[in-house]
């Protein structure tokens, strides 16, 4: 039975090769966006902790800190500790030279007397290899470098290598080329290696280390030297295993890597509509079809199986497909989340090419084939259900489709409303996968209020489509009206594309909209410099040299030096911003939004507390009054929270302190931005010029003024949602394919009537126009409804997600906008994906379609 | 007389390697106002030869006049106008829009030759009332019976008053009595507009009705008989 069905299946696929086409390639979009967004996000989990790893060398255990690294004293606290065999302590610093294209360079400080027990070196250029220790203490300026960088750059032993430093630009002279295999391999081979010491001093460390990597004795367990070190680090510094501290990355990327989850789960979810829509069409086509195989002896459920199995091939093909163009599509993703992950959270990756994880693929696969199933259910249920009788006669006679009640009605209504609820009144602390069941209530209640809406639309549509496009718009107009269930599925599909563009859109802007104010009300020092043309650099820093320089230009009235870092925070990190508070607060009106502002200018100066800001309390709900406890590389530090201020410097929350107070606890002087404050008069612009000319070619430096400064950090907010505005790409492009694949299926099930309007006298033209109009009133009414659920979901967005993820409360925005600008774009599109069916209604051989023969 | 349709050693063959010679040099002429019904065995070309007639198709060698007007000098667009205006066509399944209501589905044609929404109803409501469905107008073709269903189709053919009626077995999907009814119908619409009425048919009763009876075999005439007295004259 199943084979003979199959035939019949077969032969259908033959007839309607474009449409099964498409709608496999529907599943397959869906499949590939998972497979590759999930390569992606483990190529570059896989790179950071190779990177680790390698660096890591033969290291059992490592001790780190926050990123400021911790004193000295503490290595031989860990060099004490029973089990101990091995320790040596280690800088890494993302440098650049001064040649013409700037290179980064990753510059890896170790201790040279013992870190070849440690890591692998191997030397295929060098008289002064790195066992010699004394090469490095007599000659601070040495370094080793690795073989693709040297060829990259022509260079060779005893060259000179220019590189910037915190303390400008400074000449080291190359001692050996080591092969790109162990060390040699990370950062793409971009690497070099120094002496711990003199990185100290050049990269401005203090008498602070980044890391120390320790080897164990193998006859302790390392349990229990990991135990040991423990009980005698300060609180600040923690004691991991190389692997483990992947782990730690994975926490800090978690928001790009939901927004990738999110994306999938879009795709996929389009994916299912056109599925679904393709699955209805056929059935309806299919009519006689199925009351002939009824007729013939096709029990019920053999004709549900028919219509599943058809399902199950065409997601397993379009998973196959979807997985192989996955891996492709992943080469690029890889790209931009490891550009993300190292704009925005300042993360050095070694390139590396796509990872194939069979797992990942089964499952994009399943995920595939299951949409399909679950898509296709319906349809054939429906088909299985068809009473023989009717489904004998012609087209005419069929059932009015019956999605249109009131029950279904209200139960769309409760749903949407129950969804609305949970999210107004529920707590944040529920979590990310509870809340966004939340927007799965309000989407699935939208689906299935859908039909209805759709046709409300339409009949509003309705006189002004007669009446801009005469009988064609009537027609285009009332096809749909009175094919719901066909329409609301392409209008599903785009609904839920454009209720993720609209709403990711409102939630963009708003956030935009905050900062720009936030920015235009905080930020007003005349000139910013920074150590980075991206968010930050978490190895590169300036020196208090650099900024005492920059005091005693004339026209300065006054600098500031900040640092913003992040520490190791329950369980997670927090950012601390150090300032020097006097002149922060000058600077400042009324900064302090929940409790007192006086108090504030008067405490934090004196280190003798801490403001917080707003996301911070709301993440971890500290309140004013409370005792917040940091944990420093020399103990822990508690100061009471003196204030909350509003501010969006990171979505992790900001604790804002004392310069001196973070440099006693952090021995950390180094500096991240220098804010510029100009004596009345001073031309900023003038100013700026003259201040790069100083530094030019001696300190790698981006000097802005304040409107670029501004400008900047709204560029690098877009950094940040680049994976969103891909994610919004997406979702068009697979709308789009669900409207070609809708009207290709329109057309198809209009044959017939397409081939009357033909043979009473409807021209070429005319119905080119109609098929035309109908891409373009889906889209309108996809437009509103796309738009209706994109305000339902900005709402989502900031009531819970930008809340859990962030700590944000940012205020709804209505994406008018951006709605209106989406109009034509979606009506363009729309046209576009009618062209292809278009040209089929209009090529249709009349006489066949309307059954002459 | 003046001819209407004129089809002029007309073939029309399909396939390129096993050629079907649907239509075999085909000679036909239909006078303004007469009603010529084409008879023969399921093959024989009849079906084809309203596609040519209705511009739906062109022939492979030979010349189609309607009106005098040669079809081959048309193009598609001006084929269609001239179906649109001069041909009215009812179908053996009606093939109404099953979107529109029966109003609708008969102001159609008027609609897309331009005519607004107002006017081309007012005018399909003369005409289905004219036809018996004065009651029926807004309801969909789902809702109504077969009779019905043609009647409302007959009614769309004759919208623009078209000199040429074509009919595809209009009676082949109704039971006797209402196919009686609807050849009633077109024989009193016959009288009422002078139509000519060019009826492909497998029913003696119905070929009755017209005054000239052609049937084919195998794409060519096989005989010719003129009807002296119609069906309706004889049943008055």
């Amino acid at each position: 039975m199943i084979r003979a069905l199959s035939l019949v299946t077969r032969r259908q696929w033959d007839r309607h090769r474009l449409r099964t086409g498409l709608t496999m390639l529907g599943i397959a979009l869906g499949v590939s966006v998972i497979f590759a967004v999930r390569t992606a996000n483990i190529t570059l989990l896989g790179s950071l902790r190779q990177t680790i790893e390698k660096l890591a060398g033969t290291a059992t255990l490592q001790v780190i800190g926050g990123e400021s690294g911790f004193p000295e004293e503490v290595l031989d606290l860990v060099r004490s500790t029973i089990g101990v065999q091995i320790a040596e302590p280690v800088i890494e610093v993302v440098a650049h030279t001064a040649f013409s294209d700037e290179a980064s360079l990753m510059v890896i400080g170790v201790d040279t007397t013992g870190d070849q027990e440690l890591r692998e070196y191997q030397f295929d250029e060098s008289r002064s290899e790195i066992g010699d220790p004394l090469v490095y203490v007599a000659q601070p300026d040495s370094i080793l470098i690795s073989r693709p960088f040297a060829d990259k750059h022509g260079l060779k032993e005893e060259d000179r290598l220019p590189l910037f430093t915190s303390h400008g630009r400074k000449e080291f002279t190359i001692r050996g080329i080591f092969k790109p295999v162990g060390i040699g391999e990370v950062f793409g081979g971009q690497v070099a290696v120094m002496d711990v010491y003199s990185a100290q001093f050049v990269f401005d460390r203090g008498r602070n280390f980044d890391r120390i990597d320790l080897m164990t004795d193998p006859e302790v367990p390392i349990e229990t030297v990991e135990r040991r070190l423990r009980d005698q680090l300060p609180a600040g510094l923690e004691v991991t295993r190389p692997a483990s501290r992947g782990e730690g990355i994975e926490n800090t990327v978690a928001a790009m890597r939901q927004g990738l989850i999110i994306t999938s789960f879009i795709a996929l979810l389009v994916g299912l509509f056109i599925i679904f829509n393709a699955f209805s069409i056929s059935v309806n086509q299919r009519w006689k079809e199925i009351g002939v195989l009824r007729a013939l002896g096709v029990e019920a459920p053999n004709i549900q199986r028919m219509f599943l199995g058809e399902a199950a091939v065409i997601g397993m093909l379009g998973s196959l497909i979807g997985v192989a163009g996955g891996f492709y599509i992943a080469v690029g993703a890889t790209e931009v989340v490891s550009g993300i992950a190292s704009a925005v959270y300042g993360y050095a990756s070694t390139p590396e090419p796509p990872i194939f994880r069979l797992d990942y693929a089964l499952e994009a696969f399943a995920a595939g084939t299951l949409t399909s199933l679950v898509a296709a259910w319906l349809p054939a249920r429906a088909a299985a259900r068809l009473n023989p009788a009717l489904a004998l006669h012609n087209i005419e006679t069929r059932q009015p489709e019956a999605v249109l009640g009131r029950p279904r009605m209200l139960a769309g209504l409760g749903l949407i409303l129950s969804g609305l609820a949970f999210i107004r009144f529920s707590t944040p602390r529920v979590g990310l996968m509870l809340q966004f069941g939340y927007v799965v209530l309000i989407v699935l209640g939208l689906i299935i209020v859908l039909p209805m809406l759709a046709q409300w639309i339409a009949r509003a549509l309705r006189p002004v489509m007669a009446w801009a496009f005469g009988p064609e718009g009537l027609l285009a107009i009332d096809t749909m009206i009175k094919a719901p269930r066909r329409t609301s599925a392409t209008v599903g599909a785009l609904m839920i594309g454009l209720m993720f563009v609209f709403s990711t859109g409102a939630y963009i802007q708003s956030y935009q909209n905050l900062v720009m104010r936030w920015m235009d009300r905080t930020i007003n020092s005349d000139l910013f410099v920074t150590t980075s043309e991206q968010a930050r650099s978490r190895t590169y820093h300036f020196s208090e040299a650099l900024s005492q320089r920059i005091a005693a230009l004339p026209g300065v009235k006054r600098v500031e030096n900040v640092r913003f870092t992040f520490v190791p925070f329950a369980g997670d990190t927090a950012a601390v911003i150090t300032i020097e508070m006097d002149g922060w607060f000058d600077r400042q009106h009324h900064p302090v939004e929940e409790g007192d502002d006086r108090l504030a200018r008067e405490l934090l100066p004196k280190g003798e507390g801490f403001v917080i800001a707003r996301n911070f309390s709301t993440r971890w709900g500290t309140r004013v009054g409370d005792r917040l406890r940091l944990e420093s590389p020399t103990g822990p530090l508690e100061r009471p929270v003196i204030g909350i201020i509003e501010d969006y410097s990171s979505e992790k929350g900001s604790v804002f302190m004392d310069r001196e107070l973070f440099k006693t606890y952090w021995r950390d002087s180094a500096i991240d931005f220098i804010d510029i404050n100009l004596l009345p008069g001073v031309d900023r612009a003038a100013f700026k010029s003259e201040l790069q000319r100083m530094l030019a070619g001696e300190q790698r430096a981006f000097i802005y003024t304040n409107d670029e400064y501004k400008r900047w950090v709204m560029s690098l907010i877009d950094q940040f949602f680049t994976l969103n505005y891909m994610q919004m790409v997406v979702a068009i492009f697979v709308a789009a394919i669900g409207i070609v694949n809708t009207l290709i299926i329109s057309v198809s099930e209009r044959r017939r009537e397409i081939g009357v309007i033909r043979a009473i006298g409807g021209l070429r033209g005319q119905v080119r126009k109609m098929v035309l109009l109908e891409a373009v009133a889906i889209a309108i009414v996809g437009l509103v409804v796309g738009a209706l659920a994109g305000a339902l979901n900005t709402y989502f967005l900031i009531r819970t997600a930008a809340v859990i993820l962030a700590g944000f409360t940012i205020p709804f925005h209505f994406p008018a906008t951006l709605i209106i600008i989406s109009m034509p774009i979606v009506v363009v599109i729309a046209l576009a994906a009618a062209w292809l069916p278009a040209r089929h209604a209009v090529d249709l051989h009349v006489a066949e379609a309307i059954g002459y023969e | 007389m003046p001819q209407m349709v004129e089809l002029i050693d007309v073939s029309r063959d399909y396939g390129d390697v096993d050629v079907v010679h649907a239509l075999r040099h085909f000679h036909l002429r239909i006078e303004q106002g007469e009603r010529v019904a084409i008879m023969g065995p399921s093959g024989s070309g009849k079906s084809t030869l309203l596609n040519l007639v209705c511009g739906l198709d062109e022939p492979t060698t030979g010349v189609i006049k309607i009106e005098g007007i040669e079809l081959s000098r048309l193009d598609d667009d001006a084929r269609t106008r001239l179906r649109r205006e001069k041909i009215g066509m009812v179908f053996q399944t009606f093939n109404l829009l099953s979107t529109l209501n029966a109003l609708e589905n008969v102001a159609l044609p008027l609609r897309l030759n331009g005519l607004g929404p107002r006017e081309a109803e007012r005018r399909g409501r003369i005409l289905l009332e004219r036809v018996g469905l004065g009651s029926r107008m807004a309801h969909l073709p789902d809702a109504l019976s077969g009779g019905e269903r043609q009647r409302t189709a007959i009614a769309r053919a004759l919208i623009f008053q078209p000199p040429l009626l074509l009919a595809d077995e209009p009676t082949g999907n109704l039971d006797s009595a209402t196919g009686d009814d609807i050849l009633h119908l077109l024989d009193d619409l016959h009288r009422e507009f002078e139509t000519t009425i060019l009826l492909v048919t497998h029913n003696e009763l119905a070929a009755a009705y017209c005054d000239r009876i052609v049937r084919m075999r195998d794409g060519s005439v096989l005989r010719e008989e003129r009807l002296l007295k119609t069906g309706a004259e004889i049943e008055q």
